[in-house]
Protein backbone atom coordinates (compact mmCIF):
# COMPACT_ATOMS: atom_id res chain seq x y z
CA UNK A 1 0.00 0.00 0.00
CA UNK A 2 2.55 2.08 1.00
CA UNK A 3 4.59 1.89 -2.67
CA UNK A 4 1.14 2.43 -3.74
CA UNK A 5 0.89 5.50 -2.49
CA UNK A 6 4.59 6.26 -3.58
CA UNK A 7 3.85 5.77 -6.90
CA UNK A 8 0.55 7.78 -6.99
CA UNK A 9 2.59 10.41 -5.71
CA UNK A 10 5.32 10.23 -8.61
CA UNK A 11 2.24 10.03 -11.03
CA UNK A 12 0.92 13.15 -9.71
CA UNK A 13 4.53 14.46 -9.93
CA UNK A 14 4.55 14.09 -14.04
CA UNK A 15 1.09 15.77 -14.63
CA UNK A 16 2.05 18.54 -12.62
CA UNK A 17 4.61 18.87 -14.59
CA UNK A 18 2.42 20.03 -17.21
CA UNK A 19 0.98 22.65 -15.69
CA UNK A 20 3.29 23.80 -13.14
CA UNK A 21 3.99 27.41 -14.64
CA UNK A 22 0.57 28.74 -14.26
CA UNK A 23 0.92 31.47 -11.99
CA UNK A 24 3.04 33.31 -15.12
CA UNK A 25 1.39 36.43 -16.13
CA UNK A 26 -0.32 35.98 -19.09
CA UNK A 27 -1.07 38.58 -22.10
CA UNK A 28 -2.33 36.56 -24.25
CA UNK A 29 -6.39 36.59 -25.78
CA UNK A 30 -8.57 33.26 -25.12
CA UNK A 31 -9.93 31.42 -27.70
CA UNK A 32 -13.58 32.09 -28.68
CA UNK A 33 -15.90 30.24 -26.12
CA UNK A 34 -12.98 29.78 -24.17
CA UNK A 35 -13.73 30.49 -20.29
CA UNK A 36 -12.75 28.86 -16.40
CA UNK A 37 -14.97 31.00 -14.42
CA UNK A 38 -13.82 33.42 -12.05
CA UNK A 39 -11.86 30.44 -9.63
CA UNK A 40 -9.54 29.62 -12.56
CA UNK A 41 -9.17 33.45 -14.11
CA UNK A 42 -5.70 32.63 -13.80
CA UNK A 43 -5.29 29.39 -16.04
CA UNK A 44 -4.96 31.71 -19.18
CA UNK A 45 -1.79 33.18 -17.91
CA UNK A 46 -0.30 29.85 -17.61
CA UNK A 47 -1.95 28.99 -20.80
CA UNK A 48 -0.07 31.41 -22.82
CA UNK A 49 2.49 29.76 -22.55
CA UNK A 50 1.17 25.90 -22.30
CA UNK A 51 -1.07 26.53 -25.20
CA UNK A 52 1.54 27.36 -27.25
CA UNK A 53 3.61 24.42 -28.71
CA UNK A 54 6.36 26.11 -29.96
CA UNK A 55 6.81 27.48 -26.36
CA UNK A 56 6.77 24.56 -24.10
CA UNK A 57 6.74 21.95 -26.74
CA UNK A 58 4.86 18.95 -27.33
CA UNK A 59 5.43 17.27 -23.96
CA UNK A 60 3.84 20.27 -22.07
CA UNK A 61 1.31 21.42 -24.10
CA UNK A 62 -2.39 21.66 -22.72
CA UNK A 63 -4.99 21.69 -25.51
CA UNK A 64 -7.35 24.87 -24.17
CA UNK A 65 -10.33 23.39 -25.46
CA UNK A 66 -10.31 20.25 -23.80
CA UNK A 67 -8.86 21.82 -20.88
CA UNK A 68 -11.89 24.03 -20.30
CA UNK A 69 -13.96 21.14 -20.04
CA UNK A 70 -12.45 19.10 -16.64
CA UNK A 71 -13.42 19.88 -13.67
CA UNK A 72 -9.37 20.47 -12.62
CA UNK A 73 -9.45 23.55 -14.86
CA UNK A 74 -12.28 24.60 -12.53
CA UNK A 75 -10.24 24.71 -9.63
CA UNK A 76 -7.38 26.58 -11.18
CA UNK A 77 -3.78 25.63 -12.15
CA UNK A 78 -2.68 26.64 -8.55
CA UNK A 79 -4.87 24.35 -7.12
CA UNK A 80 -2.33 21.26 -8.05
CA UNK A 81 0.95 23.74 -9.08
CA UNK A 82 0.69 25.47 -5.85
CA UNK A 83 4.65 26.21 -4.97
CA UNK A 84 5.08 27.52 -8.31
CA UNK A 85 8.26 30.15 -7.99
CA UNK A 86 8.20 33.79 -9.76
CA UNK A 87 11.01 32.55 -11.62
CA UNK A 88 9.21 29.70 -13.63
CA UNK A 89 10.53 28.60 -15.73
CA UNK A 90 13.66 29.89 -14.86
CA UNK A 91 14.68 28.37 -11.35
CA UNK A 92 13.96 24.60 -13.28
CA UNK A 93 12.31 23.95 -10.18
CA UNK A 94 9.00 21.68 -10.41
CA UNK A 95 5.78 22.92 -8.61
CA UNK A 96 4.11 20.21 -6.94
CA UNK A 97 2.52 19.70 -3.56
CA UNK A 98 -0.47 17.98 -4.55
CA UNK A 99 -1.26 14.53 -5.74
CA UNK A 100 -3.99 12.92 -7.13
CA UNK A 101 -4.96 11.12 -4.05
CA UNK A 102 -5.52 14.32 -2.17
CA UNK A 103 -8.49 14.49 -4.05
CA UNK A 104 -9.18 11.07 -5.47
CA UNK A 105 -8.29 9.00 -2.17
CA UNK A 106 -11.65 6.67 -3.12
CA UNK A 107 -10.56 5.90 -6.32
CA UNK A 108 -7.13 5.15 -5.09
CA UNK A 109 -7.97 2.87 -2.54
CA UNK A 110 -10.20 1.36 -4.86
CA UNK A 111 -7.70 0.97 -7.81
CA UNK A 112 -4.86 -0.65 -5.28
CA UNK A 113 -7.42 -3.75 -5.17
CA UNK A 114 -6.90 -4.16 -8.60
CA UNK A 115 -4.11 -6.46 -10.87
CA UNK A 116 -3.54 -2.65 -12.76
CA UNK A 117 -1.80 -1.64 -9.69
CA UNK A 118 0.84 -3.96 -9.59
CA UNK A 119 1.29 -3.50 -13.18
CA UNK A 120 0.73 0.45 -13.71
CA UNK A 121 0.51 2.71 -10.76
CA UNK A 122 1.11 6.00 -12.76
CA UNK A 123 -2.16 7.77 -12.65
CA UNK A 124 -1.05 9.68 -15.45
CA UNK A 125 -0.51 6.20 -17.61
CA UNK A 126 -4.38 6.28 -18.37
CA UNK A 127 -5.53 10.00 -17.51
CA UNK A 128 -4.01 13.07 -18.69
CA UNK A 129 -5.31 15.33 -15.78
CA UNK A 130 -5.36 18.62 -18.12
CA UNK A 131 -8.10 16.57 -20.84
CA UNK A 132 -9.71 13.95 -18.29
CA UNK A 133 -13.04 13.85 -19.17
CA UNK A 134 -16.33 12.18 -17.47
CA UNK A 135 -17.18 9.03 -19.00
CA UNK A 136 -20.40 10.79 -20.66
CA UNK A 137 -18.30 13.05 -22.46
CA UNK A 138 -15.69 10.70 -24.40
CA UNK A 139 -16.41 8.27 -27.03
CA UNK A 140 -16.73 4.69 -25.56
CA UNK A 141 -14.19 4.36 -28.47
CA UNK A 142 -11.83 6.89 -26.56
CA UNK A 143 -12.27 4.26 -23.63
CA UNK A 144 -11.59 1.29 -25.60
CA UNK A 145 -8.18 3.38 -26.88
CA UNK A 146 -6.79 4.38 -24.13
CA UNK A 147 -6.54 0.82 -22.75
CA UNK A 148 -5.04 -0.10 -26.03
CA UNK A 149 -2.13 1.81 -25.51
CA UNK A 150 -0.85 -0.84 -23.63
CA UNK A 151 -3.19 -3.84 -24.61
CA UNK A 152 -2.58 -5.27 -27.87
CA UNK A 153 -5.94 -5.84 -29.71
CA UNK A 154 -4.97 -8.98 -31.46
CA UNK A 155 -3.88 -11.00 -28.33
CA UNK A 156 -7.16 -9.44 -26.52
CA UNK A 157 -9.46 -10.84 -29.58
CA UNK A 158 -7.35 -14.20 -29.01
CA UNK A 159 -8.66 -14.46 -25.91
CA UNK A 160 -12.05 -13.72 -25.66
CA UNK A 161 -12.57 -16.33 -28.81
CA UNK A 162 -11.38 -19.14 -26.71
CA UNK A 163 -14.76 -18.62 -24.93
CA UNK A 164 -16.85 -15.72 -26.66
CA UNK A 165 -18.50 -16.44 -29.84
CA UNK A 166 -18.35 -13.42 -32.57
CA UNK A 167 -15.71 -12.09 -30.63
CA UNK A 168 -15.43 -9.46 -33.12
CA UNK A 169 -18.94 -8.51 -33.17
CA UNK A 170 -18.90 -8.69 -29.25
CA UNK A 171 -15.81 -5.99 -28.95
CA UNK A 172 -16.79 -3.72 -31.41
CA UNK A 173 -20.74 -3.28 -29.45
CA UNK A 174 -18.97 -3.30 -25.66
CA UNK A 175 -15.98 -1.09 -24.20
CA UNK A 176 -13.11 -2.77 -22.05
CA UNK A 177 -14.68 -1.02 -18.58
CA UNK A 178 -18.24 -2.21 -19.46
CA UNK A 179 -16.89 -5.76 -18.64
CA UNK A 180 -13.83 -5.24 -17.01
CA UNK A 181 -15.15 -2.90 -13.92
CA UNK A 182 -17.76 -3.73 -11.37
CA UNK A 183 -19.43 -1.13 -12.80
CA UNK A 184 -23.51 -1.06 -11.60
CA UNK A 185 -25.57 0.28 -14.15
CA UNK A 186 -24.79 0.52 -17.95
CA UNK A 187 -26.62 2.34 -20.83
CA UNK A 188 -26.79 1.48 -24.60
CA UNK A 189 -24.93 4.92 -25.82
CA UNK A 190 -25.76 5.44 -29.84
CA UNK A 191 -22.83 7.48 -31.73
CA UNK A 192 -22.91 7.53 -35.63
CA UNK A 193 -20.46 6.04 -37.14
CA UNK A 194 -19.15 6.07 -40.59
CA UNK A 195 -19.87 3.46 -43.35
CA UNK A 196 -17.70 3.00 -46.74
CA UNK A 197 -20.96 3.53 -49.11
CA UNK A 198 -19.23 1.70 -51.61
CA UNK A 199 -18.30 -1.59 -49.77
CA UNK A 200 -21.49 -1.12 -47.63
CA UNK A 201 -19.60 -2.29 -44.25
CA UNK A 202 -19.53 -0.55 -41.25
CA UNK A 203 -16.30 0.42 -39.91
CA UNK A 204 -15.83 1.68 -36.19
CA UNK A 205 -14.68 5.29 -36.95
CA UNK A 206 -17.36 7.62 -35.02
CA UNK A 207 -18.05 10.11 -37.19
CA UNK A 208 -16.62 13.87 -35.80
CA UNK A 209 -18.15 17.24 -35.62
CA UNK A 210 -16.52 18.63 -38.52
CA UNK A 211 -17.75 15.40 -40.83
CA UNK A 212 -21.35 15.79 -39.17
CA UNK A 213 -21.68 19.70 -39.19
CA UNK A 214 -21.22 19.34 -43.05
CA UNK A 215 -24.56 17.52 -43.36
CA UNK A 216 -26.63 20.00 -41.63
CA UNK A 217 -27.43 23.81 -41.82
CA UNK A 218 -27.01 24.15 -38.24
CA UNK A 219 -24.09 23.75 -35.52
CA UNK A 220 -26.63 21.08 -33.69
CA UNK A 221 -25.68 17.98 -35.62
CA UNK A 222 -28.52 16.57 -32.79
CA UNK A 223 -31.01 18.18 -35.89
CA UNK A 224 -29.59 15.12 -38.54
CA UNK A 225 -31.15 13.01 -36.02
CA UNK A 226 -33.71 15.29 -34.45
CA UNK A 227 -35.55 16.00 -37.59
CA UNK A 228 -38.48 18.27 -36.35
CA UNK A 229 -36.19 20.17 -34.19
CA UNK A 230 -37.70 19.57 -30.95
CA UNK A 231 -34.66 18.20 -28.94
CA UNK A 232 -36.54 14.97 -28.66
CA UNK A 233 -35.49 11.88 -30.22
CA UNK A 234 -38.34 9.28 -30.81
CA UNK A 235 -37.78 6.04 -32.48
CA UNK A 236 -39.39 7.09 -35.12
CA UNK A 237 -36.45 9.90 -35.73
CA UNK A 238 -33.96 6.64 -35.31
CA UNK A 239 -35.50 4.90 -38.09
CA UNK A 240 -35.94 8.00 -40.50
CA UNK A 241 -32.33 8.18 -40.03
CA UNK A 242 -31.53 4.76 -40.74
CA UNK A 243 -33.87 5.02 -44.04
CA UNK A 244 -32.61 8.77 -45.16
CA UNK A 245 -30.78 8.18 -48.23
CA UNK A 246 -28.65 11.31 -47.55
CA UNK A 247 -26.85 9.07 -45.04
CA UNK A 248 -25.80 6.14 -46.79
CA UNK A 249 -22.42 6.84 -45.25
CA UNK A 250 -23.82 7.04 -41.88
CA UNK A 251 -24.60 4.27 -39.52
CA UNK A 252 -26.09 4.44 -35.90
CA UNK A 253 -23.26 2.47 -33.54
CA UNK A 254 -24.44 1.11 -30.30
CA UNK A 255 -22.10 0.43 -27.42
CA UNK A 256 -23.10 -1.03 -23.91
CA UNK A 257 -20.97 1.78 -21.78
CA UNK A 258 -21.29 1.90 -17.75
CA UNK A 259 -22.39 5.20 -16.52
CA UNK A 260 -19.96 4.74 -13.81
CA UNK A 261 -16.48 3.22 -13.68
CA UNK A 262 -14.62 1.40 -11.38
CA UNK A 263 -11.05 1.57 -10.76
CA UNK A 264 -11.47 -2.23 -9.57
CA UNK A 265 -10.25 -3.61 -12.43
CA UNK A 266 -11.86 -7.12 -12.50
CA UNK A 267 -14.28 -9.29 -13.92
CA UNK A 268 -17.42 -9.02 -13.00
CA UNK A 269 -19.58 -11.97 -12.66
CA UNK A 270 -22.04 -10.39 -15.26
CA UNK A 271 -19.77 -10.62 -17.81
CA UNK A 272 -20.11 -14.02 -18.04
CA UNK A 273 -23.52 -13.99 -18.06
CA UNK A 274 -24.42 -14.22 -21.72
CA UNK A 275 -28.01 -13.42 -20.44
CA UNK A 276 -27.45 -10.07 -19.20
CA UNK A 277 -27.37 -8.42 -22.58
CA UNK A 278 -29.53 -11.11 -24.71
CA UNK A 279 -32.51 -11.12 -22.77
CA UNK A 280 -35.34 -9.32 -23.60
CA UNK A 281 -35.58 -6.45 -21.15
CA UNK A 282 -32.17 -6.03 -19.02
CA UNK A 283 -31.46 -3.01 -17.78
CA UNK A 284 -28.61 -2.80 -19.85
CA UNK A 285 -30.98 -2.43 -22.71
CA UNK A 286 -33.49 0.31 -21.62
CA UNK A 287 -31.89 3.43 -20.80
CA UNK A 288 -30.20 4.78 -24.48
CA UNK A 289 -28.21 8.15 -25.15
CA UNK A 290 -27.46 8.95 -28.85
CA UNK A 291 -24.18 10.59 -28.18
CA UNK A 292 -22.78 13.23 -30.77
CA UNK A 293 -19.41 14.99 -31.43
CA UNK A 294 -19.42 18.44 -29.94
CA UNK A 295 -17.27 21.08 -32.28
CA UNK A 296 -14.70 21.02 -28.99
CA UNK A 297 -14.19 17.31 -29.59
CA UNK A 298 -15.83 16.29 -26.70
CA UNK A 299 -19.30 14.10 -26.44
CA UNK A 300 -22.95 14.82 -25.35
CA UNK A 301 -25.44 12.76 -24.59
CA UNK A 302 -29.37 13.23 -25.89
CA UNK A 303 -31.86 11.14 -23.79
CA UNK A 304 -33.73 8.96 -26.34
CA UNK A 305 -37.32 7.72 -26.37
CA UNK A 306 -37.60 4.37 -24.48
CA UNK A 307 -36.81 1.31 -26.63
CA UNK A 308 -34.51 2.87 -29.02
CA UNK A 309 -31.63 1.23 -28.09
CA UNK A 310 -33.68 -2.06 -29.78
CA UNK A 311 -34.14 0.16 -32.86
CA UNK A 312 -30.94 1.04 -32.92
CA UNK A 313 -29.17 -2.43 -32.39
CA UNK A 314 -31.41 -3.67 -35.41
CA UNK A 315 -30.24 -1.09 -37.78
CA UNK A 316 -26.21 -1.97 -37.05
CA UNK A 317 -24.77 -3.65 -40.16
CA UNK A 318 -23.98 -7.23 -39.66
CA UNK A 319 -25.62 -7.13 -35.79
CA UNK A 320 -28.58 -8.63 -34.45
CA UNK A 321 -28.93 -8.94 -30.59
CA UNK A 322 -29.85 -12.06 -30.05
CA UNK A 323 -32.45 -12.37 -27.21
CA UNK A 324 -32.74 -8.24 -26.47
CA UNK A 325 -35.10 -7.62 -29.39
CA UNK A 326 -38.35 -10.10 -28.91
CA UNK A 327 -41.58 -8.41 -28.87
CA UNK A 328 -44.48 -9.72 -26.34
CA UNK A 329 -47.16 -9.17 -29.15
CA UNK A 330 -45.37 -11.77 -31.36
CA UNK A 331 -44.38 -13.72 -28.49
CA UNK A 332 -48.54 -14.17 -28.26
CA UNK A 333 -49.27 -14.57 -31.50
CA UNK A 334 -46.25 -17.30 -31.91
CA UNK A 335 -47.52 -19.21 -28.35
CA UNK A 336 -51.52 -18.70 -30.23
CA UNK A 337 -49.81 -20.92 -33.35
CA UNK A 338 -47.98 -23.86 -31.20
CA UNK A 339 -51.44 -24.07 -29.42
CA UNK A 340 -53.16 -24.31 -32.48
CA UNK A 341 -51.06 -27.47 -32.93
CA UNK A 342 -52.35 -28.98 -29.54
CA UNK A 343 -55.48 -28.47 -31.05
CA UNK A 344 -54.93 -32.34 -32.60
CA UNK A 345 -53.02 -33.87 -30.26
CA UNK A 346 -55.65 -32.68 -27.29
CA UNK A 347 -58.61 -32.30 -28.67
CA UNK A 348 -58.71 -35.20 -31.15
CA UNK A 349 -56.62 -37.28 -28.59
CA UNK A 350 -59.36 -36.79 -25.99
CA UNK A 351 -62.26 -37.93 -28.44
CA UNK A 352 -59.93 -40.65 -29.71
CA UNK A 353 -59.72 -42.21 -25.65
CA UNK A 354 -63.41 -41.69 -25.14
CA UNK A 355 -64.06 -43.60 -28.76
CA UNK A 356 -61.77 -45.99 -28.15
CA UNK A 357 -64.01 -49.18 -27.93
CA UNK A 358 -65.55 -48.58 -31.52
CA UNK A 359 -62.00 -48.96 -33.18
CA UNK A 360 -61.78 -52.02 -31.28
CA UNK A 361 -64.16 -53.88 -33.02
CA UNK A 362 -62.57 -54.11 -35.89
CA UNK B 1 -59.92 -57.87 -46.27
CA UNK B 2 -56.63 -58.66 -47.84
CA UNK B 3 -53.36 -56.84 -46.27
CA UNK B 4 -49.76 -56.52 -48.11
CA UNK B 5 -46.54 -54.88 -47.30
CA UNK B 6 -45.48 -52.05 -49.53
CA UNK B 7 -42.17 -50.54 -50.13
CA UNK B 8 -43.33 -46.75 -49.61
CA UNK B 9 -40.10 -44.78 -48.16
CA UNK B 10 -37.11 -45.38 -49.73
CA UNK B 11 -33.73 -46.00 -47.85
CA UNK B 12 -32.82 -42.06 -49.13
CA UNK B 13 -36.32 -40.69 -47.69
CA UNK B 14 -35.93 -42.06 -44.64
CA UNK B 15 -32.20 -40.75 -43.87
CA UNK B 16 -33.73 -37.59 -45.27
CA UNK B 17 -36.66 -37.48 -42.37
CA UNK B 18 -34.64 -38.79 -39.76
CA UNK B 19 -32.13 -36.19 -40.28
CA UNK B 20 -34.91 -33.88 -40.66
CA UNK B 21 -36.93 -34.74 -36.97
CA UNK B 22 -33.28 -34.32 -35.68
CA UNK B 23 -32.53 -31.01 -36.91
CA UNK B 24 -35.95 -29.90 -36.31
CA UNK B 25 -36.39 -30.80 -32.82
CA UNK B 26 -32.84 -29.06 -32.23
CA UNK B 27 -33.86 -26.19 -33.41
CA UNK B 28 -36.79 -26.11 -31.23
CA UNK B 29 -35.14 -26.87 -28.72
CA UNK B 30 -32.20 -24.64 -29.03
CA UNK B 31 -34.74 -21.71 -30.67
CA UNK B 32 -36.60 -21.64 -27.51
CA UNK B 33 -33.91 -20.57 -25.43
CA UNK B 34 -32.08 -18.03 -27.74
CA UNK B 35 -35.49 -16.43 -27.22
CA UNK B 36 -36.43 -17.09 -23.99
CA UNK B 37 -33.30 -17.50 -21.97
CA UNK B 38 -34.59 -16.64 -19.01
CA UNK B 39 -36.83 -19.44 -18.64
CA UNK B 40 -34.74 -22.18 -21.22
CA UNK B 41 -31.60 -23.42 -20.39
CA UNK B 42 -31.60 -27.04 -21.66
CA UNK B 43 -28.58 -26.47 -24.01
CA UNK B 44 -26.46 -25.17 -21.34
CA UNK B 45 -25.15 -22.10 -21.48
CA UNK B 46 -26.20 -19.75 -24.27
CA UNK B 47 -23.32 -19.61 -26.48
CA UNK B 48 -24.11 -23.74 -26.57
CA UNK B 49 -27.49 -22.80 -27.37
CA UNK B 50 -26.33 -20.84 -30.34
CA UNK B 51 -23.69 -22.95 -31.61
CA UNK B 52 -26.20 -25.82 -31.84
CA UNK B 53 -28.78 -23.73 -33.32
CA UNK B 54 -26.67 -22.77 -36.22
CA UNK B 55 -25.43 -25.81 -36.73
CA UNK B 56 -28.66 -27.42 -36.84
CA UNK B 57 -30.10 -24.74 -39.06
CA UNK B 58 -27.22 -25.32 -41.45
CA UNK B 59 -28.07 -29.25 -41.40
CA UNK B 60 -31.52 -28.64 -41.54
CA UNK B 61 -30.98 -26.38 -44.75
CA UNK B 62 -28.43 -29.00 -46.40
CA UNK B 63 -31.27 -31.59 -45.72
CA UNK B 64 -33.77 -30.12 -47.51
CA UNK B 65 -32.27 -29.47 -50.78
CA UNK B 66 -31.22 -33.04 -50.65
CA UNK B 67 -34.69 -33.83 -50.55
CA UNK B 68 -35.57 -31.38 -53.06
CA UNK B 69 -32.82 -32.46 -55.31
CA UNK B 70 -33.88 -35.98 -54.79
CA UNK B 71 -37.79 -35.95 -55.47
CA UNK B 72 -37.45 -33.51 -58.06
CA UNK B 73 -34.76 -34.71 -60.51
CA UNK B 74 -33.75 -38.25 -58.82
CA UNK B 75 -37.17 -39.76 -58.38
CA UNK B 76 -39.17 -37.15 -60.39
CA UNK B 77 -41.75 -37.57 -58.69
CA UNK B 78 -41.57 -34.52 -56.44
CA UNK B 79 -45.17 -32.92 -57.96
CA UNK B 80 -47.50 -35.55 -57.71
CA UNK B 81 -46.51 -36.60 -54.38
CA UNK B 82 -46.80 -33.42 -53.00
CA UNK B 83 -48.91 -31.12 -54.74
CA UNK B 84 -52.70 -32.22 -54.50
CA UNK B 85 -54.36 -31.81 -57.97
CA UNK B 86 -57.57 -29.87 -58.48
CA UNK B 87 -59.75 -32.61 -58.43
CA UNK B 88 -58.28 -33.57 -54.97
CA UNK B 89 -59.32 -30.68 -53.18
CA UNK B 90 -62.86 -31.12 -53.06
CA UNK B 91 -64.69 -34.18 -52.62
CA UNK B 92 -61.22 -36.30 -51.79
CA UNK B 93 -59.91 -33.88 -48.98
CA UNK B 94 -63.77 -33.91 -47.42
CA UNK B 95 -63.93 -37.29 -47.27
CA UNK B 96 -60.44 -37.11 -45.53
CA UNK B 97 -61.37 -34.49 -43.53
CA UNK B 98 -64.41 -36.37 -42.44
CA UNK B 99 -63.13 -39.58 -41.73
CA UNK B 100 -60.29 -37.54 -39.32
CA UNK B 101 -63.32 -35.44 -37.54
CA UNK B 102 -65.94 -38.32 -37.64
CA UNK B 103 -65.40 -41.60 -39.35
CA UNK B 104 -62.16 -42.48 -37.65
CA UNK B 105 -64.06 -41.76 -33.97
CA UNK B 106 -66.75 -44.50 -35.28
CA UNK B 107 -64.43 -46.99 -36.26
CA UNK B 108 -63.86 -46.70 -39.75
CA UNK B 109 -61.22 -47.08 -42.32
CA UNK B 110 -59.14 -44.65 -43.81
CA UNK B 111 -60.83 -44.01 -47.12
CA UNK B 112 -57.13 -43.64 -48.46
CA UNK B 113 -54.65 -46.08 -49.36
CA UNK B 114 -50.56 -45.36 -49.52
CA UNK B 115 -48.65 -46.49 -52.73
CA UNK B 116 -45.21 -45.27 -53.50
CA UNK B 117 -46.46 -43.25 -56.36
CA UNK B 118 -49.37 -41.72 -53.94
CA UNK B 119 -47.78 -41.82 -50.42
CA UNK B 120 -50.17 -38.82 -49.68
CA UNK B 121 -54.16 -38.46 -48.70
CA UNK B 122 -55.53 -35.25 -49.94
CA UNK B 123 -55.11 -33.39 -46.22
CA UNK B 124 -51.45 -34.47 -45.91
CA UNK B 125 -50.68 -33.45 -49.29
CA UNK B 126 -52.07 -29.83 -48.48
CA UNK B 127 -50.25 -29.67 -45.40
CA UNK B 128 -46.79 -30.47 -46.56
CA UNK B 129 -47.23 -28.00 -49.76
CA UNK B 130 -47.54 -25.36 -47.02
CA UNK B 131 -44.49 -27.04 -45.11
CA UNK B 132 -42.17 -27.93 -47.28
CA UNK B 133 -42.49 -25.04 -49.76
CA UNK B 134 -43.03 -22.60 -47.81
CA UNK B 135 -42.68 -22.38 -44.32
CA UNK B 136 -39.35 -24.37 -44.58
CA UNK B 137 -37.56 -22.72 -47.09
CA UNK B 138 -38.66 -19.04 -45.53
CA UNK B 139 -37.58 -20.15 -41.91
CA UNK B 140 -34.51 -21.96 -43.65
CA UNK B 141 -34.06 -18.77 -45.44
CA UNK B 142 -34.49 -16.41 -42.82
CA UNK B 143 -32.58 -17.88 -40.81
CA UNK B 144 -29.10 -17.74 -42.94
CA UNK B 145 -30.02 -14.14 -43.82
CA UNK B 146 -29.92 -13.97 -39.85
CA UNK B 147 -26.40 -15.59 -39.98
CA UNK B 148 -25.29 -12.92 -42.05
CA UNK B 149 -27.22 -9.78 -42.34
CA UNK B 150 -24.95 -7.65 -44.31
CA UNK B 151 -25.65 -7.97 -47.64
CA UNK B 152 -29.62 -7.56 -47.43
CA UNK B 153 -29.05 -5.03 -44.35
CA UNK B 154 -30.31 -1.81 -47.06
CA UNK B 155 -33.65 -4.11 -47.77
CA UNK B 156 -34.38 -4.63 -44.47
CA UNK B 157 -34.27 -1.58 -43.62
CA UNK B 158 -36.66 -0.02 -45.60
CA UNK B 159 -39.53 -2.48 -44.94
CA UNK B 160 -38.72 -1.58 -41.08
CA UNK B 161 -35.65 -2.72 -39.84
CA UNK B 162 -33.88 -6.67 -38.60
CA UNK B 163 -36.44 -6.93 -36.35
CA UNK B 164 -39.04 -7.88 -38.85
CA UNK B 165 -36.43 -10.59 -40.44
CA UNK B 166 -36.47 -11.92 -36.75
CA UNK B 167 -40.56 -11.90 -36.09
CA UNK B 168 -40.90 -13.50 -39.48
CA UNK B 169 -38.56 -16.14 -38.72
CA UNK B 170 -39.65 -16.99 -35.38
CA UNK B 171 -43.55 -16.62 -36.45
CA UNK B 172 -42.69 -19.63 -38.90
CA UNK B 173 -40.56 -21.35 -36.64
CA UNK B 174 -43.67 -21.55 -34.36
CA UNK B 175 -45.64 -22.56 -37.27
CA UNK B 176 -43.57 -25.46 -38.06
CA UNK B 177 -43.28 -26.21 -34.74
CA UNK B 178 -47.63 -26.60 -34.42
CA UNK B 179 -47.27 -28.51 -37.41
CA UNK B 180 -44.36 -30.90 -35.75
CA UNK B 181 -47.02 -31.59 -33.05
CA UNK B 182 -49.83 -31.95 -35.12
CA UNK B 183 -47.51 -34.65 -37.56
CA UNK B 184 -46.41 -36.54 -34.70
CA UNK B 185 -49.82 -36.91 -33.09
CA UNK B 186 -51.18 -37.82 -36.80
CA UNK B 187 -49.00 -40.33 -37.16
CA UNK B 188 -49.70 -42.28 -34.09
CA UNK B 189 -53.76 -43.13 -36.25
CA UNK B 190 -52.39 -45.81 -37.60
CA UNK B 191 -54.30 -49.84 -37.04
CA UNK B 192 -51.35 -49.38 -34.19
CA UNK B 193 -49.66 -46.55 -32.62
CA UNK B 194 -46.49 -47.27 -34.15
CA UNK B 195 -47.84 -48.56 -37.36
CA UNK B 196 -46.71 -45.26 -39.45
CA UNK B 197 -43.44 -44.86 -37.44
CA UNK B 198 -42.38 -48.38 -38.60
CA UNK B 199 -42.79 -47.56 -42.59
CA UNK B 200 -40.41 -44.69 -42.15
CA UNK B 201 -37.69 -46.94 -40.22
CA UNK B 202 -38.13 -50.09 -42.58
CA UNK B 203 -39.50 -48.49 -45.73
CA UNK B 204 -41.73 -51.08 -45.79
CA UNK B 205 -45.68 -50.39 -44.83
CA UNK B 206 -48.76 -52.87 -44.52
CA UNK B 207 -51.74 -51.34 -46.59
CA UNK B 208 -54.85 -52.97 -45.78
CA UNK B 209 -57.20 -53.22 -48.95
CA UNK B 210 -60.66 -53.02 -49.13
CA UNK B 211 -62.67 -53.76 -51.90
CA UNK B 212 -65.78 -52.67 -50.69
CA UNK B 213 -64.50 -49.55 -50.68
CA UNK B 214 -61.75 -48.85 -53.76
CA UNK B 215 -59.37 -50.45 -55.23
CA UNK B 216 -55.76 -50.24 -54.74
CA UNK B 217 -53.96 -48.74 -57.39
CA UNK B 218 -51.13 -50.59 -58.83
CA UNK B 219 -47.88 -50.84 -57.00
CA UNK B 220 -44.79 -52.11 -58.02
CA UNK B 221 -43.66 -53.75 -55.00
Amino acid sequence: MKNFYQNFYKTAVAASALTFCCMLPHSGQADPGFSFGNAASGNQACLDCHADMYKVGKKDLISTDMFSHTTHAMFGCKTCHDTISADHPKDGKVARTTTCTNCHSDIAAEYATSRHSQEVSNCNACHNPHNVLKPDEISALAMTATCMNCHNYNRIKATHAQWLPQTDLHLGAITCVTCHTKAKNYIVSVYIARRNVKTDTSSPIIADYSYLSKKIDSQKVQYLVDRNRDNYISIEEIKMFNVNPENKDLYLKAILTPTKTSHAFQISDKSWNCTFCHAAGPSATQVTKLVLPNQDGTFSGFDVEKGTSITSLNAIPNFYMMGSSRNNMVNKVGMLFLAGGLIMPVGHGFIRFLTRRNRRKE
Amino acid sequence: MESKFVYLQPTPVRIWHWLNALGIVTLCISGAQIRFPEFVTICGNYRSAILLHNTAGIVVALSFSFWFFYYKWVSGALTSIYVPKMNELSHPLLRQVFFYFYGYFKGASSPFHATPDSKFNPMQKSAYLAIMFVIVPFVSLSGIALLNIGPIRQILLTVGGLQILVIVHFLLACILGAFLMTHVYLATLGSTPLAYFKPMWTGWEKVEHHHSTEELPETTD
